[in-house]
């Protein structure tokens, strides 16, 4: 089975057990507060996702490790790289 | 070790993030287990906005990515060259 039918059979899945406890289906009755939680459930683990996320993006821009002498190294490396290959007759 | 502005704008970023998780938890998990006269009921909107607000949060932030994708690739546009 391809990841996609993977994906989309366990989604189906959730799906039809979300189904049978928002609107009933099976006439099992949840109280008030079951219901209440349940239907904006699809939303909310969406809204979670976007949120870890974009908390994870931000811990990473944080922590990101940036190295201010590599950087300049690597530029005077390119510069001389370049005026090296310009003189040899390669044309940028 | 990242810029002092990238610090500042990455944990501002996670704050962000957790506050609006929390908010939203207690919103959607919490209030109905919560009785209906408790005072917490009157910072939360209806019910029915938990699901309306980031669906329109969803719907501008598509709005937004294909007018910038529309902007970017007319600003790329080639004019046909003539022989």
């Amino acid at each position: 089975m391809t990841k996609l039918m993977e994906w989309l059979s366990g989604l189906t899945v959730l799906g039809v057990l979300w189904a049978t406890v928002t609107f009933d289906l099976l006439g099992l009755d949840p109280p008030e507060a079951v219901l209440q939680v349940s239907w904006p459930l699809p939303v909310f683990l969406l809204v979670a996702l976007g949120c870890f996320s974009l908390g994870t993006v931000g811990y990473r821009v944080a922590t990101f490790n940036d190295c201010q002498t590599a950087a300049a190294e690597l530029q005077a490396q390119i510069r001389e790289a370049k005026t090296d290959l310009q003189r040899k007759g390669l044309r940028f | 070790m990242a810029s002092g502005v990238d610090q500042a704008v990455g944990m501002g970023l996670v704050g962000f993030s957790l506050l609006l998780f929390i908010y939203y938890t207690l919103w959607v998990i919490v209030l109905p287990f919560v009785d209906s006269d408790h005072v917490i009921h009157g910072y939360f909107l209806p019910r029915e906005y938990s699901v309306i607000l980031p669906g329109i949060a969803a719907l501008l932030l598509v709005l937004f990515v294909g007018t910038f994708i529309a902007l970017v690739m007319w600003k790329n546009r080639k004019p046909k060259k003539t022989q």
